[in-house]
């Protein structure tokens, strides 16, 4: 079912629809809050306070393209404000391989996944060591998939900007990988 | 011709370094068009033929596409079985599309950067206030009597201060309003040319200087 239709059901008052929407959106907000933490137990608070406040403000919420990018942006303000919080306290990005798992993966074979387990704990590693800019236009761009307009709104940076940061972040990220071994 | 000249690749390095330089930086700019299949059939091709022969573009072209593979995957993560039951559960409380209720208020509130300078500040307050309260057990005085009668003192004293503010704020009118009511214009110009006169005698003393 469209966003449309779903949000119309939830604004209703349906339970059902509001369950579909949930389950609908929570990979997306739990990937970008756990990308931003590094915290699986953080994401997750992180991720059902969100949606709470998704709830409260259900007139809020834009209708069809417009949907994906305002949760991801109130998801994107809620954990930086976590982050704030959380500013006395440095966050741990050492990543054990066994959290990486809870990243969603294709259907494939105990070696390849293992691999493929690998390559994404490479790559959580490699865009921490990012700037924060070029990170959470990585986060935005390349990883959540949205367009120029919505990461300048959501980051309040020109177009422009966004524009030429975002192959300087893709060439920072492939530098570090790289190093660290893949590609070679 | 020594051996080293034999071999092609460092004789091109050779003249790449005697002339423009290695081309590493303009290959680096195009491998992100390169990597999305931005770049047309020449430019590409240049691009190959650099990378055929430099490890270090041809690593980080490598990277760039695994990257670009591995990071829309990165878009969703699993929270867990019980996410959405509990997302249910902590929205059904809720009414939906009203505002925060009182206990996120208050844990707002409470996350609040300041919460514990202010809460000091709060404390101080109270703290103030507890050393001139007096200490109902270590009195004989009727427990409604032991606020009551220091209040009313610290009211008469307030009274009296209010009362003194009062009479100095009118009399200070008085000294500063009334001489300017009964004088003519004629004698506020001449009162005030004197105590322009008195302020540029002053000055002119202070400039002078000192005799030996």
């Amino acid at each position: 079912m469209e966003p449309t239709p779903l949000l119309a059901l939830v604004r209703n008052g349906d339970e059902l629809a509001w369950e579909a929407f949930v389950r609908r959106f929570q990979g997306r907000v739990f990937g970008l809050a756990y990308h931003y933490t590094a915290q699986a137990e953080d994401a997750q608070d992180l991720a059902q306070e969100v949606f709470i406040r998704i709830y409260q403000n259900l007139a809020l919420v834009p209708d069809e393209d417009g949907c994906l990018p305002w949760i991801l942006r109130i998801t994107r303000n809620a954990c930086i404000d976590h982050l704030r919080r959380r500013k006395a306290r440095p966050p741990l990005w050492d990543l054990s391989a066994d959290e990486l798992f809870d990243l969603r993966s294709p259907e494939q074979g105990p070696e390849e996944a293992h691999l493929e387990v690998v390559r994404r704990t490479m790559v959580h590693r490699a865009l921490q060591e990012l700037t924060d800019l070029n990170r959470e236009i990585i986060l935005l761009k390349e990883i959540q998939g949205l367009g120029l307009e919505e990461i300048a709104a959501i980051l309040e940076v020109p177009v422009g900007t966004v524009k030429s940061r975002s192959s300087r972040a893709r060439l920072e990220l492939a530098q570090k990988l790289a190093a660290a071994g893949m590609g070679g | 011709m020594d051996e080293r000249s034999l071999d092609p690749e460092a004789l091109t390095q050779a003249i790449l370094a005697r002339t423009s330089g290695a081309p590493c930086r303009r290959a680096r700019a195009l491998a992100c068009d390169f990597v999305d299949g931005g770049l047309d059939g020449a430019q590409a091709d240049l691009l190959r033929g650099h990378l055929a022969h430099c490890a270090a573009c041809s690593a980080l072209v490598r990277a760039l596409a695994e990257s670009g593979r591995l990071l829309p995957t990165l878009a969703e993560a699993d929270p867990g079985p019980w996410f959405t039951q509990r997302v249910l559960r902590s929205t059904s409380r809720r009414s939906a599309g009203h505002g925060p209720d009182v206990r996120a208020a208050w844990r707002k509130l409470l996350h609040r950067p300041r919460i514990a300078l202010e809460t000091a500040y709060l404390g101080a307050v109270a703290g103030m206030m507890g050393l001139y309260a007096p200490v109902p057990w270590h009195s004989l005085v009727p427990p409604a009597q032991v606020w009551t009668v220091p209040l009313q003192a610290s009211a008469q004293r307030a009274a009296g201060a209010v009362v003194r503010v009062e009479q100095y704020t009118a009399a200070s009118l008085r000294r500063t309003f009334l001489p300017l009511r009964e004088a003519s214009p004629a004698g506020l110009w001449q009162r005030a040319v004197a105590k322009v006169r008195g302020w540029l005698k002053r000055l002119e003393a202070a400039l002078k200087p000192a005799n030996p």
